[in-house]
Protein backbone atom coordinates (compact mmCIF):
# COMPACT_ATOMS: atom_id res chain seq x y z
CA UNK A 1 0.00 0.00 0.00
CA UNK A 2 1.72 3.64 -0.92
CA UNK A 3 0.45 5.19 2.39
CA UNK A 4 -0.74 3.30 5.52
CA UNK A 5 -4.54 3.86 6.13
CA UNK A 6 -6.56 2.94 9.25
CA UNK A 7 -9.81 2.54 10.24
CA UNK A 8 -10.50 5.25 12.91
CA UNK A 9 -14.44 5.16 13.96
CA UNK A 10 -17.61 3.42 13.00
CA UNK A 11 -21.27 4.07 13.77
CA UNK A 12 -24.11 1.30 12.64
CA UNK A 13 -28.26 1.71 13.34
CA UNK A 14 -29.57 -1.16 14.59
CA UNK A 15 -31.14 -2.85 11.50
CA UNK A 16 -34.97 -3.55 11.46
CA UNK A 17 -37.29 -4.48 8.74
CA UNK A 18 -38.96 -1.38 9.51
CA UNK A 19 -36.86 1.74 11.11
CA UNK A 20 -39.55 3.88 10.95
CA UNK A 21 -37.43 6.44 9.83
CA UNK A 22 -36.49 9.08 7.31
CA UNK A 23 -32.93 7.35 6.05
CA UNK A 24 -32.06 11.25 6.62
CA UNK A 25 -32.13 10.49 10.30
CA UNK A 26 -30.30 7.13 9.72
CA UNK A 27 -27.60 8.91 7.81
CA UNK A 28 -27.16 12.03 10.48
CA UNK A 29 -27.14 9.31 13.36
CA UNK A 30 -24.30 7.46 11.73
CA UNK A 31 -22.44 10.21 10.23
CA UNK A 32 -22.33 11.98 13.98
CA UNK A 33 -21.46 9.07 15.96
CA UNK A 34 -18.21 8.47 13.23
CA UNK A 35 -17.20 12.03 13.15
CA UNK A 36 -17.16 12.36 16.65
CA UNK A 37 -15.67 9.21 17.76
CA UNK A 38 -12.75 10.17 15.50
CA UNK A 39 -12.82 13.89 17.18
CA UNK A 40 -13.59 15.30 13.44
CA UNK A 41 -15.95 18.42 12.91
CA UNK A 42 -17.74 19.72 9.86
CA UNK A 43 -15.06 21.89 8.99
CA UNK A 44 -12.46 19.76 8.95
CA UNK A 45 -11.07 18.71 5.84
CA UNK A 46 -12.21 14.89 4.62
CA UNK A 47 -13.88 13.12 1.68
CA UNK A 48 -17.52 11.96 1.75
CA UNK A 49 -18.31 8.85 -0.11
CA UNK A 50 -21.99 7.00 0.29
CA UNK A 51 -23.37 3.80 -0.86
CA UNK A 52 -26.58 3.84 -2.31
CA UNK A 53 -29.12 3.53 -5.06
CA UNK A 54 -31.26 5.33 -7.28
CA UNK A 55 -33.81 2.75 -7.35
CA UNK A 56 -33.94 1.34 -3.92
CA UNK A 57 -34.55 5.40 -3.15
CA UNK A 58 -36.50 5.82 -5.71
CA UNK A 59 -35.21 9.29 -6.96
CA UNK A 60 -32.39 9.54 -9.57
CA UNK A 61 -28.52 11.08 -8.20
CA UNK A 62 -30.25 9.42 -4.53
CA UNK A 63 -27.51 11.02 -2.90
CA UNK A 64 -28.23 14.28 -3.81
CA UNK A 65 -29.93 14.90 -0.62
CA UNK A 66 -27.88 12.65 1.89
CA UNK A 67 -25.25 15.57 1.33
CA UNK A 68 -26.58 17.59 4.83
CA UNK A 69 -27.18 14.26 7.08
CA UNK A 70 -23.90 13.22 5.60
CA UNK A 71 -21.91 16.45 6.39
CA UNK A 72 -20.94 16.48 3.05
CA UNK A 73 -21.89 20.48 1.89
CA UNK A 74 -19.20 21.61 0.07
CA UNK A 75 -16.94 18.95 0.12
CA UNK A 76 -15.86 16.30 -2.46
CA UNK A 77 -18.42 14.28 -2.18
CA UNK A 78 -19.58 11.26 -4.82
CA UNK A 79 -21.51 8.08 -4.56
CA UNK A 80 -20.67 4.47 -5.55
CA UNK A 81 -24.15 2.82 -6.75
CA UNK A 82 -23.16 -0.76 -5.70
CA UNK A 83 -22.06 -2.05 -2.20
CA UNK A 84 -20.98 0.39 0.54
CA UNK A 85 -17.67 -2.13 0.38
CA UNK A 86 -17.09 -0.40 -2.81
CA UNK A 87 -17.84 3.34 -0.98
CA UNK A 88 -14.59 2.53 1.89
CA UNK A 89 -12.70 1.27 -1.67
CA UNK A 90 -13.15 4.22 -3.08
CA UNK A 91 -12.60 6.19 -0.31
CA UNK A 92 -9.36 4.21 0.15
CA UNK A 93 -8.54 5.23 -3.34
CA UNK A 94 -8.70 9.03 -2.55
CA UNK A 95 -6.59 8.77 0.24
CA UNK A 96 -3.70 6.53 -1.86
CA UNK A 97 -3.66 9.12 -4.21
CA UNK A 98 -2.73 11.67 -1.51
CA UNK A 99 -5.26 14.15 -2.07
CA UNK A 100 -6.75 13.39 1.21
CA UNK A 101 -6.13 12.24 4.33
CA UNK A 102 -9.55 11.43 5.75
CA UNK A 103 -12.15 9.89 4.24
CA UNK A 104 -15.90 9.47 5.72
CA UNK A 105 -17.86 6.70 4.22
CA UNK A 106 -21.44 5.95 4.51
CA UNK A 107 -23.57 2.96 3.15
CA UNK A 108 -27.88 2.95 3.55
CA UNK A 109 -31.32 2.24 2.34
CA UNK A 110 -34.81 1.14 3.65
CA UNK A 111 -36.28 -2.27 2.38
CA UNK A 112 -39.59 -0.55 3.91
CA UNK A 113 -39.39 1.95 1.56
CA UNK A 114 -38.78 0.01 -2.26
CA UNK A 115 -40.21 -3.00 -3.58
CA UNK A 116 -38.27 -5.34 -1.76
CA UNK A 117 -37.41 -7.91 -5.22
CA UNK A 118 -38.28 -5.59 -8.00
CA UNK A 119 -34.68 -3.90 -7.60
CA UNK A 120 -32.87 -7.32 -8.21
CA UNK A 121 -34.90 -8.28 -11.46
CA UNK A 122 -33.77 -4.61 -12.60
CA UNK A 123 -30.68 -5.96 -13.08
CA UNK A 124 -31.25 -8.12 -15.43
CA UNK A 125 -30.38 -8.34 -18.79
CA UNK A 126 -33.00 -5.52 -20.13
CA UNK A 127 -33.49 -7.13 -23.96
CA UNK A 128 -34.04 -10.75 -21.81
CA UNK A 129 -34.50 -12.13 -18.51
CA UNK A 130 -36.06 -8.89 -17.38
CA UNK A 131 -38.73 -9.25 -19.69
CA UNK A 132 -39.32 -12.46 -19.15
CA UNK A 133 -39.80 -12.51 -15.24
CA UNK A 134 -37.54 -15.25 -14.51
CA UNK A 135 -34.64 -14.50 -13.17
CA UNK A 136 -34.47 -12.74 -9.83
CA UNK A 137 -31.89 -12.43 -7.63
CA UNK A 138 -33.36 -15.60 -5.53
CA UNK A 139 -33.90 -17.29 -8.46
CA UNK A 140 -30.24 -16.69 -10.06
CA UNK A 141 -28.81 -17.59 -6.72
CA UNK A 142 -30.93 -20.64 -6.63
CA UNK A 143 -29.00 -21.81 -9.83
CA UNK A 144 -25.70 -20.86 -8.67
CA UNK A 145 -26.21 -22.95 -5.86
CA UNK A 146 -27.66 -25.83 -7.56
CA UNK A 147 -24.65 -25.96 -10.10
CA UNK A 148 -22.58 -25.32 -6.81
CA UNK A 149 -24.50 -28.32 -4.87
CA UNK A 150 -24.12 -30.57 -7.77
CA UNK A 151 -20.66 -29.88 -8.89
CA UNK A 152 -18.56 -30.36 -5.11
CA UNK A 153 -21.66 -32.73 -3.56
CA UNK A 154 -22.75 -29.89 -1.03
CA UNK A 155 -25.58 -31.14 0.61
CA UNK A 156 -28.95 -28.96 1.88
CA UNK A 157 -28.42 -29.90 5.14
CA UNK A 158 -24.60 -28.02 4.71
CA UNK A 159 -25.88 -25.15 3.40
CA UNK A 160 -29.24 -24.76 5.97
CA UNK A 161 -26.22 -24.92 8.76
CA UNK A 162 -24.68 -22.31 7.32
CA UNK A 163 -28.02 -20.45 7.92
CA UNK A 164 -28.65 -21.75 10.94
CA UNK A 165 -25.12 -20.28 12.46
CA UNK A 166 -25.62 -17.17 10.85
CA UNK A 167 -29.08 -16.85 12.75
CA UNK A 168 -27.55 -18.04 16.29
CA UNK A 169 -24.91 -15.36 15.73
CA UNK A 170 -26.88 -12.48 15.16
CA UNK A 171 -28.75 -13.58 18.14
CA UNK A 172 -25.62 -11.79 20.04
CA UNK A 173 -25.52 -8.47 17.72
CA UNK A 174 -27.87 -6.31 19.59
CA UNK A 175 -27.60 -4.62 16.21
CA UNK A 176 -29.00 -7.65 13.58
CA UNK A 177 -32.43 -7.44 13.06
CA UNK A 178 -33.00 -11.11 11.66
CA UNK A 179 -32.10 -13.86 14.86
CA UNK A 180 -32.57 -16.85 15.82
CA UNK A 181 -30.86 -18.51 19.06
CA UNK A 182 -30.07 -22.08 18.64
CA UNK A 183 -31.59 -22.17 15.16
CA UNK A 184 -30.80 -25.57 13.42
CA UNK A 185 -30.38 -26.93 9.90
CA UNK A 186 -33.82 -28.23 10.34
CA UNK A 187 -36.04 -25.24 11.42
CA UNK A 188 -34.17 -23.47 8.34
CA UNK A 189 -35.35 -26.76 5.72
CA UNK A 190 -38.69 -26.27 7.00
CA UNK A 191 -39.01 -22.95 6.09
CA UNK A 192 -41.24 -22.03 3.32
CA UNK A 193 -39.91 -23.08 -0.12
CA UNK A 194 -39.02 -20.24 -2.31
CA UNK A 195 -36.91 -21.59 -5.31
CA UNK A 196 -35.43 -25.02 -4.49
CA UNK A 197 -32.80 -25.47 -3.13
CA UNK A 198 -33.49 -22.00 -1.52
CA UNK A 199 -35.68 -21.92 1.50
CA UNK A 200 -36.69 -18.19 2.86
CA UNK A 201 -34.32 -18.58 5.74
CA UNK A 202 -31.64 -19.31 3.85
CA UNK A 203 -31.85 -15.66 2.33
CA UNK A 204 -30.24 -12.67 4.07
CA UNK A 205 -33.46 -10.90 4.32
CA UNK A 206 -33.55 -6.87 3.50
CA UNK A 207 -34.23 -4.66 5.92
CA UNK A 208 -33.53 -0.84 7.06
CA UNK A 209 -30.61 0.85 8.81
CA UNK A 210 -27.41 2.47 7.63
CA UNK A 211 -23.66 2.50 8.57
CA UNK A 212 -20.86 4.90 8.78
CA UNK A 213 -16.78 4.79 8.96
CA UNK A 214 -14.14 6.92 9.08
CA UNK A 215 -10.82 5.94 7.35
CA UNK A 216 -7.81 7.89 7.57
CA UNK A 217 -3.69 8.59 6.94
CA UNK A 218 -1.32 10.23 8.33
CA UNK A 219 -1.49 12.94 11.66
CA UNK A 220 -5.29 11.15 12.03
CA UNK A 221 -3.93 7.53 11.73
CA UNK A 222 -0.72 7.82 13.94
CA UNK A 223 -2.85 9.47 16.63
CA UNK A 224 -5.73 7.17 16.53
CA UNK A 225 -6.24 5.29 19.88
CA UNK A 226 -6.86 1.96 18.18
CA UNK A 227 -5.97 2.68 14.92
CA UNK A 228 -7.29 -0.92 12.65
CA UNK A 229 -5.02 -0.87 9.25
CA UNK A 230 -6.09 -1.97 5.76
CA UNK A 231 -3.73 -4.00 5.03
CA UNK A 232 -5.06 -5.01 1.47
CA UNK A 233 -7.58 -4.37 -0.52
CA UNK A 234 -8.79 -6.31 -4.16
CA UNK A 235 -11.47 -6.13 -6.20
CA UNK A 236 -12.92 -7.90 -9.61
CA UNK A 237 -15.57 -7.66 -11.88
CA UNK A 238 -16.82 -11.04 -13.66
CA UNK A 239 -19.37 -11.83 -16.26
CA UNK A 240 -23.31 -11.56 -16.32
CA UNK A 241 -24.59 -14.89 -14.71
CA UNK A 242 -25.61 -16.60 -17.44
CA UNK A 243 -22.36 -15.88 -18.99
CA UNK A 244 -20.01 -17.70 -16.87
CA UNK A 245 -19.50 -20.61 -14.88
CA UNK A 246 -21.75 -20.73 -11.87
CA UNK A 247 -19.60 -23.26 -9.73
CA UNK A 248 -17.43 -20.67 -7.98
CA UNK A 249 -17.21 -16.93 -6.70
CA UNK A 250 -14.31 -16.06 -9.54
CA UNK A 251 -14.83 -12.75 -8.95
CA UNK A 252 -14.50 -12.84 -5.02
CA UNK A 253 -11.53 -15.30 -5.82
CA UNK A 254 -9.40 -12.85 -7.79
CA UNK A 255 -10.37 -10.08 -5.33
CA UNK A 256 -8.78 -11.95 -2.57
CA UNK A 257 -6.05 -13.17 -4.66
CA UNK A 258 -5.15 -9.40 -5.00
CA UNK A 259 -5.36 -8.39 -1.28
CA UNK A 260 -3.78 -10.93 -0.11
CA UNK A 261 -0.81 -10.32 -2.30
CA UNK A 262 -0.68 -6.72 -1.00
CA UNK A 263 -1.33 -7.73 2.86
CA UNK A 264 1.74 -10.41 2.51
CA UNK A 265 -0.95 -13.32 3.03
CA UNK A 266 0.14 -16.48 1.95
CA UNK A 267 -1.64 -19.10 3.65
CA UNK A 268 -5.13 -17.28 4.73
CA UNK A 269 -6.43 -20.79 6.14
CA UNK A 270 -3.56 -20.38 9.05
CA UNK A 271 -3.01 -16.27 8.89
CA UNK A 272 -6.48 -14.75 9.04
CA UNK A 273 -7.72 -14.64 12.23
CA UNK A 274 -11.81 -13.87 11.80
CA UNK A 275 -14.02 -13.12 8.35
CA UNK A 276 -17.05 -11.15 7.52
CA UNK A 277 -18.44 -12.06 4.22
CA UNK A 278 -20.84 -10.64 2.34
CA UNK A 279 -23.18 -13.96 2.31
CA UNK A 280 -26.67 -12.68 0.37
CA UNK A 281 -27.46 -16.18 0.47
CA UNK A 282 -26.24 -19.24 2.83
CA UNK A 283 -24.48 -21.24 0.17
CA UNK A 284 -22.20 -17.73 -0.71
CA UNK A 285 -20.84 -18.23 2.46
CA UNK A 286 -19.40 -22.13 1.33
CA UNK A 287 -18.89 -20.73 -1.81
CA UNK A 288 -16.60 -17.64 -0.23
CA UNK A 289 -14.86 -19.86 1.99
CA UNK A 290 -13.26 -21.59 -0.96
CA UNK A 291 -13.07 -17.80 -3.28
CA UNK A 292 -10.97 -17.12 -0.25
CA UNK A 293 -8.70 -19.89 0.30
CA UNK A 294 -9.50 -20.62 3.58
CA UNK A 295 -9.82 -24.22 2.19
CA UNK A 296 -9.68 -25.79 -1.11
CA UNK A 297 -12.25 -26.04 -4.50
CA UNK A 298 -15.09 -27.62 -3.48
CA UNK A 299 -14.14 -28.15 0.09
CA UNK A 300 -16.70 -25.60 1.39
CA UNK A 301 -19.21 -28.32 3.11
CA UNK A 302 -16.64 -30.04 5.03
CA UNK A 303 -14.94 -27.07 6.11
CA UNK A 304 -18.14 -25.83 7.64
CA UNK A 305 -18.75 -29.21 9.08
CA UNK A 306 -15.33 -29.08 10.66
CA UNK A 307 -16.72 -26.42 12.68
CA UNK A 308 -13.64 -23.87 12.10
CA UNK A 309 -16.18 -21.19 10.91
CA UNK A 310 -18.51 -21.07 14.55
CA UNK A 311 -18.41 -18.70 16.97
CA UNK A 312 -15.51 -21.01 18.37
CA UNK A 313 -13.77 -22.49 15.58
CA UNK A 314 -10.41 -21.28 14.57
CA UNK A 315 -11.61 -19.32 11.93
CA UNK A 316 -15.21 -17.74 12.51
CA UNK A 317 -16.93 -16.31 10.02
CA UNK A 318 -19.82 -13.61 10.60
CA UNK A 319 -20.18 -14.64 13.93
CA UNK A 320 -22.17 -10.76 13.48
CA UNK A 321 -24.75 -12.80 12.09
CA UNK A 322 -23.15 -11.70 8.59
CA UNK A 323 -25.72 -10.90 5.70
CA UNK A 324 -28.25 -13.10 7.10
CA UNK A 325 -28.38 -11.34 10.52
CA UNK A 326 -28.61 -8.24 8.60
CA UNK A 327 -28.70 -7.11 4.80
CA UNK A 328 -29.32 -3.70 3.99
CA UNK A 329 -28.82 -2.78 0.18
CA UNK A 330 -25.95 -0.58 -0.33
CA UNK A 331 -24.41 -0.97 3.50
CA UNK A 332 -24.06 -4.81 4.13
CA UNK A 333 -20.44 -4.86 3.02
CA UNK A 334 -19.29 -1.85 4.42
CA UNK A 335 -21.09 -3.57 7.64
CA UNK A 336 -18.66 -6.65 7.00
CA UNK A 337 -15.79 -4.02 7.16
CA UNK A 338 -17.28 -1.98 10.22
CA UNK A 339 -18.00 -5.76 12.27
CA UNK A 340 -13.94 -6.87 11.09
CA UNK A 341 -12.79 -3.56 12.49
CA UNK A 342 -14.74 -4.46 15.95
CA UNK A 343 -13.34 -7.33 16.42
CA UNK A 344 -9.98 -6.20 15.90
CA UNK A 345 -10.17 -3.58 18.50
CA UNK A 346 -12.38 -5.93 20.91
CA UNK A 347 -15.40 -4.13 20.91
CA UNK A 348 -17.90 -6.77 19.40
CA UNK A 349 -19.84 -7.47 22.96
CA UNK A 350 -21.31 -10.70 23.68
CA UNK A 351 -20.33 -11.81 19.76
CA UNK A 352 -16.15 -10.51 20.05
CA UNK A 353 -14.06 -13.83 19.30
CA UNK A 354 -11.01 -14.59 21.46
CA UNK A 355 -8.29 -13.70 18.63
CA UNK A 356 -8.79 -11.32 15.83
CA UNK A 357 -5.66 -10.16 14.92
CA UNK A 358 -6.43 -10.24 11.00
CA UNK A 359 -9.18 -10.08 9.56
CA UNK A 360 -11.00 -10.05 6.34
CA UNK A 361 -14.00 -8.70 5.01
CA UNK A 362 -15.93 -8.91 1.76
CA UNK A 363 -18.40 -6.68 -0.05
CA UNK A 364 -20.70 -8.03 -2.86
CA UNK A 365 -22.75 -6.15 -6.00
CA UNK A 366 -24.97 -8.18 -8.95
CA UNK A 367 -26.61 -11.23 -9.44
CA UNK A 368 -24.80 -14.19 -8.48
CA UNK A 369 -21.98 -12.02 -6.94
CA UNK A 370 -20.45 -10.51 -10.14
CA UNK A 371 -18.64 -8.13 -8.40
CA UNK A 372 -16.27 -8.35 -5.33
CA UNK A 373 -14.14 -6.75 -2.78
CA UNK A 374 -12.16 -8.22 -0.63
CA UNK A 375 -10.15 -5.95 2.68
CA UNK A 376 -7.65 -7.11 4.69
CA UNK A 377 -7.31 -5.82 7.81
CA UNK A 378 -4.97 -5.92 10.61
CA UNK A 379 -4.40 -4.67 14.26
CA UNK A 380 -0.97 -3.17 15.54
CA UNK B 1 -26.66 5.05 19.74
CA UNK B 2 -25.87 8.54 18.22
CA UNK B 3 -25.66 11.53 19.73
CA UNK B 4 -28.80 12.81 20.95
CA UNK B 5 -31.10 12.56 17.96
CA UNK B 6 -34.74 10.93 18.10
CA UNK B 7 -36.27 9.18 15.77
CA UNK B 8 -39.90 9.47 16.02
CA UNK B 9 -43.45 8.04 13.75
CA UNK B 10 -42.52 8.78 9.79
CA UNK B 11 -45.77 9.56 8.15
CA UNK B 12 -46.02 7.35 5.20
CA UNK B 13 -47.81 8.49 1.97
CA UNK B 14 -47.58 7.30 -1.58
CA UNK B 15 -46.14 9.40 -3.52
CA UNK B 16 -46.60 7.15 -6.74
CA UNK B 17 -44.05 8.19 -10.01
CA UNK B 18 -44.07 5.55 -12.92
CA UNK B 19 -41.23 6.34 -15.51
CA UNK B 20 -41.37 4.58 -18.65
CA UNK B 21 -38.50 3.75 -20.39
CA UNK B 22 -38.48 3.03 -24.24
CA UNK B 23 -35.80 0.39 -24.50
CA UNK B 24 -34.29 -0.93 -27.64
CA UNK B 25 -33.15 -4.32 -28.52
CA UNK B 26 -30.93 -3.53 -30.70
CA UNK B 27 -29.87 -5.00 -33.94
CA UNK B 28 -28.55 -7.93 -32.38
CA UNK B 29 -31.16 -9.00 -30.38
CA UNK B 30 -33.35 -7.74 -33.33
CA UNK B 31 -31.66 -10.23 -35.34
CA UNK B 32 -31.93 -13.10 -32.38
CA UNK B 33 -36.02 -12.34 -32.11
CA UNK B 34 -36.28 -12.25 -35.91
CA UNK B 35 -34.88 -15.67 -35.82
CA UNK B 36 -37.10 -17.18 -33.97
CA UNK B 37 -40.10 -15.79 -35.46
CA UNK B 38 -38.92 -18.59 -38.02
CA UNK B 39 -37.85 -21.30 -35.65
CA UNK B 40 -34.25 -20.69 -35.73
CA UNK B 41 -31.65 -20.00 -33.33
CA UNK B 42 -28.86 -17.48 -33.98
CA UNK B 43 -26.16 -16.86 -31.62
CA UNK B 44 -23.40 -14.10 -31.87
CA UNK B 45 -19.97 -15.42 -32.63
CA UNK B 46 -16.72 -13.67 -31.62
CA UNK B 47 -13.92 -13.46 -34.43
CA UNK B 48 -11.09 -13.63 -31.92
CA UNK B 49 -11.96 -16.34 -29.46
CA UNK B 50 -14.81 -18.12 -30.92
CA UNK B 51 -16.96 -17.96 -28.01
CA UNK B 52 -20.57 -18.24 -28.70
CA UNK B 53 -23.03 -15.76 -27.31
CA UNK B 54 -26.67 -17.03 -26.90
CA UNK B 55 -28.79 -14.68 -26.24
CA UNK B 56 -26.19 -12.89 -28.85
CA UNK B 57 -23.93 -10.21 -27.61
CA UNK B 58 -22.47 -7.49 -29.45
CA UNK B 59 -19.10 -7.27 -27.20
CA UNK B 60 -16.74 -10.38 -26.52
CA UNK B 61 -15.89 -9.69 -22.67
CA UNK B 62 -12.79 -11.61 -23.17
CA UNK B 63 -11.44 -10.05 -26.35
CA UNK B 64 -12.69 -6.45 -26.01
CA UNK B 65 -13.92 -6.99 -30.17
CA UNK B 66 -16.98 -7.09 -31.90
CA UNK B 67 -19.33 -9.97 -32.38
CA UNK B 68 -20.04 -9.61 -36.12
CA UNK B 69 -20.13 -13.60 -37.08
CA UNK B 70 -23.61 -15.46 -36.70
CA UNK B 71 -24.30 -18.56 -36.20
CA UNK B 72 -27.25 -20.90 -36.31
CA UNK B 73 -27.26 -23.31 -33.62
CA UNK B 74 -28.94 -26.54 -33.59
CA UNK B 75 -32.12 -27.26 -31.22
CA UNK B 76 -30.74 -29.75 -28.29
CA UNK B 77 -29.09 -28.26 -25.71
CA UNK B 78 -27.53 -29.71 -21.97
CA UNK B 79 -28.84 -28.52 -18.48
CA UNK B 80 -26.07 -26.94 -16.70
CA UNK B 81 -28.41 -26.27 -13.88
CA UNK B 82 -31.84 -25.64 -12.48
CA UNK B 83 -34.29 -24.78 -9.88
CA UNK B 84 -37.60 -25.25 -8.53
CA UNK B 85 -39.95 -22.43 -8.30
CA UNK B 86 -42.89 -22.52 -5.85
CA UNK B 87 -43.02 -18.93 -6.25
CA UNK B 88 -42.71 -15.21 -8.07
CA UNK B 89 -42.18 -11.83 -7.77
CA UNK B 90 -45.78 -9.89 -7.84
CA UNK B 91 -45.76 -6.31 -8.97
CA UNK B 92 -45.52 -5.48 -5.58
CA UNK B 93 -42.06 -6.80 -5.39
CA UNK B 94 -43.06 -9.57 -2.93
CA UNK B 95 -43.01 -13.50 -3.43
CA UNK B 96 -46.52 -14.83 -4.62
CA UNK B 97 -47.32 -18.46 -4.47
CA UNK B 98 -47.20 -20.28 -7.86
CA UNK B 99 -50.59 -22.51 -8.60
CA UNK B 100 -47.83 -25.62 -9.12
CA UNK B 101 -44.44 -25.49 -9.11
CA UNK B 102 -42.50 -24.98 -12.25
CA UNK B 103 -38.87 -25.57 -13.48
CA UNK B 104 -36.31 -22.73 -14.16
CA UNK B 105 -33.20 -24.42 -16.57
CA UNK B 106 -30.18 -23.02 -17.27
CA UNK B 107 -29.73 -24.70 -20.60
CA UNK B 108 -26.69 -24.24 -22.58
CA UNK B 109 -28.01 -24.71 -26.37
CA UNK B 110 -25.09 -27.22 -28.36
CA UNK B 111 -22.18 -25.25 -29.84
CA UNK B 112 -22.76 -21.89 -27.61
CA UNK B 113 -20.66 -20.86 -24.52
CA UNK B 114 -23.50 -18.92 -22.60
CA UNK B 115 -26.29 -19.93 -20.97
CA UNK B 116 -29.77 -19.48 -21.90
CA UNK B 117 -31.94 -19.37 -18.67
CA UNK B 118 -35.96 -20.65 -19.65
CA UNK B 119 -38.82 -23.23 -18.41
CA UNK B 120 -38.19 -26.81 -18.82
CA UNK B 121 -41.33 -28.86 -19.60
CA UNK B 122 -42.15 -32.29 -17.90
CA UNK B 123 -41.38 -31.47 -14.19
CA UNK B 124 -38.21 -33.41 -13.74
CA UNK B 125 -34.68 -31.83 -14.41
CA UNK B 126 -30.55 -32.70 -13.47
CA UNK B 127 -27.55 -31.41 -14.11
CA UNK B 128 -26.60 -33.05 -17.50
CA UNK B 129 -29.90 -33.54 -18.85
CA UNK B 130 -30.00 -33.15 -23.16
CA UNK B 131 -32.98 -30.96 -24.15
CA UNK B 132 -34.63 -29.31 -26.42
CA UNK B 133 -35.94 -25.85 -27.39
CA UNK B 134 -39.37 -25.05 -27.39
CA UNK B 135 -39.93 -21.99 -29.83
CA UNK B 136 -43.45 -20.66 -30.52
CA UNK B 137 -43.34 -17.75 -32.91
CA UNK B 138 -46.96 -16.42 -31.95
CA UNK B 139 -45.68 -15.70 -28.53
CA UNK B 140 -47.92 -12.83 -27.25
CA UNK B 141 -45.26 -11.14 -26.15
CA UNK B 142 -41.68 -11.34 -28.53
CA UNK B 143 -39.61 -12.19 -25.49
CA UNK B 144 -41.26 -15.25 -25.06
CA UNK B 145 -41.02 -16.78 -28.83
CA UNK B 146 -38.10 -18.62 -26.81
CA UNK B 147 -40.97 -20.41 -24.63
CA UNK B 148 -38.63 -23.04 -23.23
CA UNK B 149 -37.21 -26.15 -23.16
CA UNK B 150 -38.54 -29.85 -22.79
CA UNK B 151 -36.60 -33.69 -22.33
CA UNK B 152 -34.74 -34.71 -25.56
CA UNK B 153 -36.02 -38.11 -25.04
Amino acid sequence: MRREVAIISYAQTPYEPDANASREMQVLRVAKAALAAAGLKQEDRYTVVTANNDYCDGRTISNMRLVEPAAAWMKNESKAEMDGAYAALYGLLRILSGDHDIALIIGESQASVYARWLPGIMMMDPTFDRQRWLLNEVSAAALQARAYMNAFGVSEEQVAGVAAKNLDNAALNPLAGNKLAGADAAKVLGSRKLYEPISEMMVAQYCDGACAMVIAAGELAEKAEKPVWIRGVGFAHDSYLTERSLEEMGSLKLAAEKAYAMAGISDPASQVDLAEVHENFAHEELMAYEALGFCGRGEGGAFFDSGATRRDGKLPVNTSGGAIGANVACATGLARIIEAAMQIRGEAGDHQVAKAKTAVATGQTGPCAQESVVFVLGGE
Amino acid sequence: MGPGIEIGQVPRASLPINPTFQWSVGNWMDRFYDGLKEGKLWASKCPGCGRVHLPPRMVCERCFTKCEEWVELPETGTVQSYTVAHVKVGANGEFEELPQPEVIALVKQDGADTCVAARLEGGNASVGMKVKVVIDPEAENFVNMLAGYRPAE
